[in-house]
């Protein structure tokens, strides 16, 4: 058995990677409490923001930060377009017909990416991953404490942001009755079209920053939204401090594994195993609706 | 008013015989008959080897997706890792092979029941999660799955349990009658016809009838007795045993086994052609088959890139979800299927009810303003 | 052989669909009227198994229903219709007919589950091809198809759950000959939900009225109608007919 010693850095590993997986898990809650809608192309969204950034730093020869923001606005534009063209015809379906449609736009990003990169290994380095400090004997980069940090952030200001502004009211009210919202005079469209943007915010984040903490690479990062998902699983699909905490537990679980070798090598089963156990778990206490409203 | 004896109205006579086949049924077996012919007599003749083995993938690709179709289109249950348990199936008969030396067929078969155990054991808890909730998880096995074989990779032949050896590669044994590659075609698409023909008779039967009901109004279903659990987990084991029989014969064709063919994405394309094949007909498993096997290697003979298909695939997706006539929308079960939880919309109706006046015109349609909480499953 | 209710109450949230219901169901057919919301759609589904009630029981023939697992219910012999029909479109008349026998044990082969299904068709006289797809037939044909999946066999309570709801008035004089016959001919005990006050009258010996959840009436049908308790109840309706049976009786 490993050493406190030895599992020290993966803790730093497992909270960044936690944090990240939080910052997509809390707009996939968010999306998904105001339009029903389980985005499962985000990784796919993201893997595709990181390469075109990597594409503008490397064989345009951009500036950095202004690739980084493509990046970013590219997952909230694209994830925009989609919610805007896909949102209304699909409104009144089931959730489990949302969740595949999102597949199907999941595969064509897939699609796109290894026509136009193929799977080439790439590496993006972003400065604050080179830049680095330590913790005691721990090393510890500030891309992984802007991980965690953000993480942590995006989830207290969403929570502020749906109970405060007017914004996160009509996203609240949107969840819970779509009919009697649109009927108080909310403007329904505006406070989707808002879900939806900032959502794919996240989106291109997340793939900012698990393009360094995981690696460049377009078929790995589009399924890691599975432990983005799996968090958010784990929260009912509603709770975004619920996400925030699912998220790290999976992390670190997944971290920490690293060091005991006779389990290393399944360390990354842990965040869809966790989830299979929390839902089968949470099934037995009756049935889970996938809504809080009827949707 | 009340009548106290009434003539009765001269009842109709109906025809009591049973129907016999009716044309649409006799031209489908023709050209089932036909298709057989041109399987087994005329591709080996016409085609290549190399050629010769892509119809073999398709015909248990087919049976993977019939399998997939089967549980979405009758069922309405969506698995996202359906070549996750194809994996666990190819990966047991691996096992079979190299450990035992049952006949293939025998290997098959326990390969199938296996499967179809393993598949039945997961199913019985997710199937009280509704239908995102149940997609998700199977979602989240196959990742567990792949994630799991890339480490244990396939038994080839190497020791323990696993049986795997790097350096080793001994190739998954044939039937001693279907050696050949041309052979063993043959033999899978008998394999796989009467794995299709094991499917239709259940599609006919009680169970056929059953999940009809279910998929349309598990009220109506259970109050005709119908035990729902039952033949939903009727149909995760058939989907099971059929997908685990074609990893058998997927073992068996390429008698080489690498983790990298079963990989999610290839879940979530095997999901995109068989909603693209339908899901309402057994032949729609072999539309999908052949967009998952034959069509990739067509195009990479022409030297296009199969990433062109995989956004084809994408965009078939969205298509078929838009464009679905009402009918497939009942093929995922809506929350309404949820006898038990539908409270919060039931509360509205019952508000809506309440604040109605009373009584009501007698003979007007009663829709959705009912009478309390209408749980009949027709509204919305 | 009779169906007791016994304090029935079922809860959802704040709202009280059913309150303390007790009423005896005997041979032959019984009505359940109400106003809209009165909770006569709660009741059925209590007893088909579809909600739980917070308290109280059904014995039905001396069984205890609620105990029952809900799909078992129609193997022991509860069959309902539902107030929007739900035959199954897929499937032919004969097979949704037959369909309660292939999920009960015992019912023999598939050719005399057939024949049973053909001899309900029959009894409740719909002009159908038998083995065309429910899908492709009217609002009339479906509902009587449905009401053939609750008689046929051997069944023992039948409800019909706003069977004339939509339906013209010859085809309602159709349906309440064929409602009169089903005690007699099946044996079965019948409870019917209705609206259509000529229907109850024609076809139920007795009736109990449901007003919020409450029983506030039963007995015999024409007795029932006159009540100024139930006629109260009404009030505020348009609803001409009802003034017309009551005025009438």
């Amino acid at each position: 058995m490993p050493s406190w010693q030895d599992f020290q850095p993966f803790i730093v590993t497992g909270l960044a990677l936690g944090g990240v997986y939080a910052l997509s898990g809390v707009g996939m809650v968010v999306l998904y409490r105001a339009t029903g809608v389980l985005n499962l192309a985000t990784g796919a969204i993201g893997a595709m923001g990181a390469l075109i950034a990597w594409a503008l730093i490397n064989d345009h020869g951009w500036p950095q930060g202004v690739a980084y923001l493509v990046c970013v606005l590219f997952g909230g534009v694209v994830t925009l377009a989609y919610g805007m063209a896909f949102g209304p015809p699909l409104a009144g379906r089931d959730p489990l017909v949302k969740a595949v449609a999102t597949l199907g736009l999941a595969l064509i990003l897939l699609g796109l990416m290894s026509l136009i990169w193929s799977d080439k290994a790439r590496s993006m380095i972003l400065p604050t991953t080179t830049e680095a400090f330590a913790i005691g004997t721990v090393h510890v980069t500030w891309t992984q404490v802007i991980g965690i940090a953000l993480g942590i952030a995006v989830t207290a200001g969403a929570a502020a942001f749906l109970r405060y502004t007017k914004l996160g009211t009509g996203m609240r009210a949107l969840a819970d009755d779509r009919e009697i919202t649109a009927s108080l005079g909310v403007p329904v469209r505006r406070v989707e079209a808002a879900a939806w943007l900032g959502t794919g915010i996240l989106s291109g984040a997340s793939g900012l920053l698990l393009s360094n903490l995981v690696g460049l690479d377009a078929a790995t990062l589009t399924f890691l939204v599975i432990s983005s998902v799996a968090a958010a699983l784990i929260a009912r699909l509603s709770s975004l401090f619920g996400t925030l905490l699912a998220a790290i537990f999976i992390g670190l679980v997944n971290a920490l594994a690293t060091p005991i070798l006779s389990i290393s090598q399944y360390r990354d089963m842990a965040p869809f195993v966790i989830a299979v156990i929390a839902l089968l778990f949470m099934s037995r206490k009756g049935n889970l609706a996938t809504a809080r409203g009827a949707r | 008013m009340s009548t106290a004896t009434s003539t009765p109205d001269a009842t109709p006579r109906l025809r009591r015989s049973a129907p016999g086949l009716q044309t649409r049924e006799i031209r489908s077996l023709i050209f089932v008959a036909i298709l057989l012919i041109v399987a087994l007599a005329v591709l080996p003749q016409i085609l290549s080897v190399y050629w010769v083995t892509i119809c073999t993938a398709v015909a248990y690709y087919s049976v993977v997706a019939g399998g997939l179709g089967l549980l979405m289109g009758r069922v309405g249950l969506v698995s996202l890792g359906q070549i996750a348990v194809l994996a666990v199936g190819a990966w047991i008969a691996c096992k079979l092979s190299f450990s035992t030396s049952l006949p293939f067929p025998i290997v098959l078969l326990v390969t199938g029941l296996i499967t179809m155990v393993l598949g039945t054991i997961i199913g019985l808890p997710a199937l009280r999660l509704s239908g995102l909730y149940l997609a998700l998880i199977t979602l989240m096995l196959a990742g567990a799955i792949t994630v799991a074989l890339r480490t244990m990779q396939f038994p080839n032949g190497g020791p323990g349990f696993l049986g795997n050896d790097p350096n080793q590669s001994d190739p998954v044994r044939r039937p001693a009658i279907a050696l050949t590659d041309v052979a063993y075609f043959r033999y899978t698409v008998v394999i796989c016809l009467i794995l299709f023909a094991i499917a239709l008779w259940h599609v006919r039967g009680r169970a056929g009838h059953a999940w009809a009901a279910i998929r349309q109004s598990e009220p109506a279903a259970i109050a005709a007795g119908v035990n729902i659990t039952l033949y939903k987990l009727w149909a995760f084991a058939l989907a099971s045993f059929m997908t685990g029989v074609a990893g058998g014969l997927l073992a068996g064709d390429v008698q080489r086994l690498y983790a990298i063919t079963f990989t999610t994405q290839q879940s979530i394309i095997l999901l995109a052609v068989v909603l693209m094949g339908g899901i309402y007909s057994l032949w729609g498993g072999i539309i999908a088959g052949i967009f998952y096997s034959l069509v990739p290697a067509l195009l990479n003979n022409w030297g296009v890139a199969a990433d062109w298909l995989t956004i084809l695939f994408g965009v078939g997706v969205l298509q078929v979800l838009l464009t679905a006539p009402g009918g497939l929308s009942q093929q995922f079960p809506r929350d309404m299927k949820n006898l038990y939880g539908l409270i919060t919309g039931k509360k509205r109706k019952e508000r809506q009810a309440m604040q109605a006046p009373p009584g009501g015109e007698a003979g007007a349609p009663r829709a959705a303003v009912s009478d309390g909480p209408d749980q009949s499953g027709v509204v919305e | 052989m009779s169906v007791v209710i016994d304090g029935l109450t079922v809860r959802f949230g704040g709202v009280t669909p059913l309150d303390g219901v007790t009423v005896t169901f005997e041979p032959g057919t019984n009505g359940i009227i109400g106003p809209n919301g009165a909770g006569k759609t709660t009741f059925f589904n209590v007893l088909s198994g579809f909600v739980n009630p917070a308290s109280g029981s059904v014995h039905a023939f001396g069984d205890d229903l609620l105990g029952m697992a809900h799909y078992r219910r129609a193997r022991w012999g509860l069959r309902r219709t539902f107030q929007t029909e739900q035959a199954i479109e897929e499937l032919s008349a004969a097979q949704n007919v037959a369909m309660v026998l292939e999920n009960t044990p015992g019912s023999g082969s598939a050719g005399s589950r057939r024949e049973a299904a053909l001899d309900a068709l029959e009894f409740v006289g719909v002009d159908v091809n038998p083995d065309e797809p429910v899908g492709t037939m009217g609002a009339r044909e479906r509902r009587l198809i449905e009401v053939a999946r609750a008689v046929v066999g051997t069944p023992r309570v039948v409800m019909l759950d706003e069977p004339a709801a939509g339906l013209p008035d010859e085809e309602t004089e159709h349906l309440g000959r064929v409602i009169q016959r089903i005690p007699d001919e099946t044996g079965a005990l019948v409870i019917l939900v209705e609206h259509d006050m000529t229907l109850v009258s024609a076809c139920c010996a007795v009736t109990s009225v449901l007003d919020f959840g409450k029983l506030i009436a039963t007995g015999p049908t024409d007795e029932v109608l006159r009540n100024e308790h139930v006629i109260k109840a009404y009030l505020g309706a348009e609803d001409a007919e009802l003034e017309g049976v009551i005025g009438n009786e």
